[in-house]
Parts: C-alpha cells; sequence; structure tokens
C-alpha cells in the first residue's frame, strides 16, 4: 500500500510568521490575543478580543496571483511557500497534474463576503461590485489561489467541516495519496479574522466575554474560568507526499500520516460527544495499528469552551488515561478554526522534533470536570515519536490525525 | 475637470489597484501588452474608475475599444462632458 509522509510544513498566526517564530512564542508563552477594537461598532458582540496574524510582505506575492486574494489566500500562500521551501521540492514537480492543492476553511473570506454583501445589498445595485471579489470569497478561495500560485494542475478542492477543516483537508491529501491518485498535495488550513465570524460564535454564547480587558489571559481550555473560545486566523499548509516518491527525491521526512479517521455523532448539531469522539480517536489509532499506549502525545482540540473541553477529556481518559502527555494550543494563537487542525498539527510536529511538548496557557486552576488526564502544565522534555491530533467541529463532526516519525 | 485632472486620477487607479511604477504611465501605453493588465483586470478597471469619477461606464459599449493610456484619457474626457452636458452645463 502506499503511504502518506509530511515533508514539509510552513504555519502563519498571531504568534509567529513561520516556524521558528511560532515555536520561540510558544518558548516563551506568548499570548496572541488582543482586543479588537474595530469590534465594538457591533450591537451585541460580546466577545471584543481575537487573535490576529501580522499581514505583510504580501507583494512578494506578485500582483496577477494577488488580485484573487483575501488575507486567508495571502497567509495559505505565505504558509506554502514555506512548506515547499522546508520540503527542498522543485516547484516544476507541483505542475505535472501529479500534484495537488486541498486547503479547508469555515467560509471562505469572510472579509470579501461582508464587503461584497455591503456593496450590493444596502443599493441592490452591482456595479460597484469589484470582479476579483468572487475569487476572494469562495469556499475554495485558499485552495484555488495556492493552485493558481504554484501552476498546480491535479486535484484542487475545500474541505469544508468547520473547525476540522483543514485537519481533514489533510487527511483528504493522504486519502489521494494512498490511492494513487496524486503523488504530492500540498494541504491545510486557513482562516481569516473578521468580526462577523466571531459573531457566528457569539450568538451561540460559544466566545469568552469576561476577558476583554485582559485579552492574553483567555483562552483558557481546561481551566476553572474557562468561558469560551477566542478567534484567531492564519493558515497551516503541510507538504504531504508518497512516500517513494519522497525518498527517490531523497526529500527529509517529518512523520509518515499513519492513521486518520473524520465521524459524526449524529446526534446534536453544536454539540461535543464523548462516544463519538471515542470512535474517531480509535478509528484513527487503528488505521495507524497503534493503541493508546502507542501514542506519545495528544494534542487536544480545547477551545475553552464548557461542554466542548469536558466531553474530549471524558473522551482521553477513557482512552488513555493518565498516561499520555496533553496540551491544548489556543491559548497561543485562539482558535484558527479551519486552519485549527493544520497550525495546531505543525506546531506538534515542530515539538516532535524539538523533543518539547509545550503546556496549555492559560490553564491555572484544572477544572473539576477535566481532571484525570496528563495534562502538560510545564515545557516537558520529551521524546515523541507518534502523535494524535484532534479537532471537533459543529455538525457533531470528529477529525483525528495520527502522525507519527520514522 | 481639467484634462490634467482626468490624466492624473486615471494614473492614480493604475497606480492604486494595478500597482503600475509611475514611470510607465505614458499615454502611447497598451493596457494589456505594456502595462499587464488582462480581461480580468479591465472588470476592475471599470469598476475603481467609476468610483474615482463618478460614473457609470460598465454598460458603455465604446469602453471596449479603449486600448491604450491615450484612448483611456479621451474616453474619460467625452464621458464627463456629456455628463456635464447632461446636467445642465456644469453647474
Amino acid at each position: 500500500m502506499r503511504r502518506a509522509v509530511i515533508t514539509g510544513m510552513g504555519a502563519v498566526c498571531a504568534i509567529g510568521r513561520d516556524i521558528p517564530s511560532i515555536l520561540d512564542g510558544l518558548k516563551h508563552g506568548r499570548s496572541g490575543v488582543r482586543r479588537m477594537e474595530q469590534w465594538s461598532s457591533y450591537k451585541g458582540l460580546n466577545c471584543q478580543v481575537g487573535a490576529p496574524a501580522e499581514l505583510t510582505g504580501e507583494k512578494l506575492i506578485p500582483r496577477q496571483n494577488r488580485r484573487s486574494m483575501g488575507r486567508m489566500g495571502i497567509f495559505t500562500v505565505q504558509a506554502a511557500e514555506q512548506a515547499v521551501a522546508d520540503a527542498a521540492l522543485d516547484r516544476a514537480l507541483l505542475t505535472t497534474g501529479r500534484a495537488g492543492s486541498i486547503v479547508g476553511s469555515t467560509m471562505g473570506g469572510g472579509e470579501a463576503i461582508s464587503e461584497a454583501f455591503e456593496i450590493m445589498v444596502p443599493t441592490k445595485d452591482i456595479s460597484d461590485l469589484p470582479p476579483m471579489k468572487f475569487f476572494q470569497c469562495v469556499a475554495h478561495t485558499a485552495s484555488l489561489n495556492l493552485a493558481q500560485h504554484f501552476s498546480i494542475r491535479g486535484s484542487v478542492m475545500a474541505t469544508s467541516a468547520a473547525c476540522s477543516s483543514g485537519l481533514q483537508a489533510i487527511g483528504t491529501a493522504a486519502d489521494l495519496i494512498r490511492l494513487g491518485r496524486q503523488d504530492i498535495v500540498l494541504a491545510g488550513g486557513a482562516e481569516e479574522l473578521h468580526a462577523t465570524v466571531a459573531a457566528s460564535f457569539d450568538v451561540l454564547f460559544a466566545t469568552s466575554t469576561h476577558f476583554n480587558d485582559d485579552p492574553s489571559r483567555t483562552p483558557r481550555p481546561f481551566d476553572r474560568d474557562r468561558d469560551g473560545l477566542v478567534c484567531g486566523e492564519g493558515s497551516g499548509i503541510v507538504v504531504v507526499e508518497e512516500y517513494e516518491h519522497a525518498m527517490r527525491r531523497g526529500a527529509r521526512i517529518l512523520a509518515e500520516i499513519a492513521g486518520y479517521a473524520t465521524t459524526a455523532s449524529g446526534l446534536h448539531v453544536s454539540q461535543s460527544n464523548g462516544e463519538s469522539i471515542i470512535e474517531c480517536m480509535t478509528g484513527a489509532m487503528a488505521e495507524a495499528g497503534v493503541d493508546p499506549t502507542g501514542i506519545d502525545y495528544i494534542s487536544a482540540h480545547a477551545t475553552a469552551t464548557q461542554q466542548g473541553d469536558q466531553e474530549e477529556v471524558a473522551a482521553i481518559r477513557r482512552l488513555f488515561g493518565d498516561r499520555v502527555p496533553v496540551s491544548g494550543l489556543k491559548g497561543y494563537i485562539g482558535h484558527t478554526l479551519g486552519a485549527s487542525g493544520a497550525v495546531e498539527l505543525i506546531m506538534s510536529l515542530a515539538m516532535m522534533k524539538n523533543g518539547t511538548i509545550y503546556p496549555t496557557r492559560n490553564l491555572e486552576n484544572l477544572a473539576s470536570d477535566c481532571e484525570g488526564i496528563y495534562h502538560v502544565r510545564e515545557p516537558l522534555e520529551r521524546k515523541i515519536r507518534t502523535v494524535l491530533k484532534n479537532c471537533f467541529a459543529f455538525g457533531g463532526i470528529s477529525t483525528c490525525l495520527v502522525c507519527r516519525t520514522l | 475637470m481639467t484634462d490634467q485632472d482626468i490624466v492624473r486620477m486615471t494614473n492614480e487607479v493604475f497606480a492604486d489597484t494595478f500597482e503600475v511604477p509611475a514611470e510607465d504611465l505614458l499615454p502611447e501605453k497598451h493596457m494589456f501588452n505594456d502595462l499587464g493588465l488582462d480581461s480580468l483586470d479591465t472588470v476592475d478597471l471599470i469598476v475603481a474608475l467609476q468610483k474615482k469619477f463618478g460614473v457609470q461606464l460598465r454598460s458603455d459599449e465604446r469602453v471596449k475599444s479603449v486600448r491604450t493610456l491615450a484612448d483611456l484619457y479621451k474616453y474619460i474626457g467625452v464621458v464627463m462632458a456629456e455628463m456635464k452636458t447632461r446636467a445642465g452645463g456644469g453647474h
């Protein structure tokens, strides 16, 4: 059977615009969460904090490629450029038709969608609608822009399952490689921070609202005082490559994508379900041929919502007890939603490479409903061979990926 | 609005929207061959010019024959003059 491996990775998020700066942010416990001053104009939006990534260097992307990109398109291409360089990949290999692009996001370009409606709706007139807006809005904006930028001619698609989107993209890339449809896929997730996106969680009372004046103290995964998620933005892209293809060109292999599963609970549109999470984690481990004793680190979804964290901990506790180190990374970078699975997997692979597991930021007082698992509270020097990444999404969707070193 | 105003404002659109360097904004320059625009850019150009000059250009067939910057300056001048006439003598 063909095997899928990761040979390069790149990321942009609130604490850094490349892997070294993100690792430095983790090492120093930095928070990327800020008060979003411009959000105060939205009536009823209780959450006033977000985790913006710095948008810079975009003019390095040729204008004719850049014109169809919103923020998330730019972040995606910047992350992908890092990944391609990290993989020492000859760019000509991306143009053969044997290479594809899969990038997930929650809903496409939130900023462009909002701008387009602001132009069209009040006047019912499309005369002033810039034509490039369409390409910045669509659900596959990140994927199509990535493909255009690298002249990719293989499969170009966008997974869209809210906060599972990015991890589903990487899992789908592995599937395409295993099936023999592609030899290389640039895969990951992208998201841009916008009040309309935060509002969709705010109306469901899922956002953090008690730390608007003290942004760095939220989100607080697994903590007694956790009060919801904080939206972030950015992109994470990995080069997923067929194992023999990577070996032939002498590529350095960061990890194998050993197991992947995505499931749904069929029970509730917004709430996580522990049993369904167990099924998903079990499915990913079964495909990887490991049992819970074979996992060295769990990168939790851990959004810092009451119910979500509780269900995830219950599932981890049941399968792993308190044996496997667990941390959540959203206290550093916010919840990058459709990008989160990819960005946090990349952060976990960087930790794997470094031999240090970074702790759950803002976990100060462990909540009683989150006890019974091995919470990483301080940087932990540990050899990680196998990592399990969790992502859960509206729709009762769970997505889990197991990566291991070779 | 003078002819100089039209040239200046049109050039501003090319600089702001299409990042064309000022030294390339010469009347004889062809929008596609010299300035690097393509068919998608022309729709963006129309929207940007509409906003800049406060006119409607999307449904005007004459815009399709514009090729060089000189053509464009001339065309905008004609459109602005027509608008002035319609408005009753430029009050």
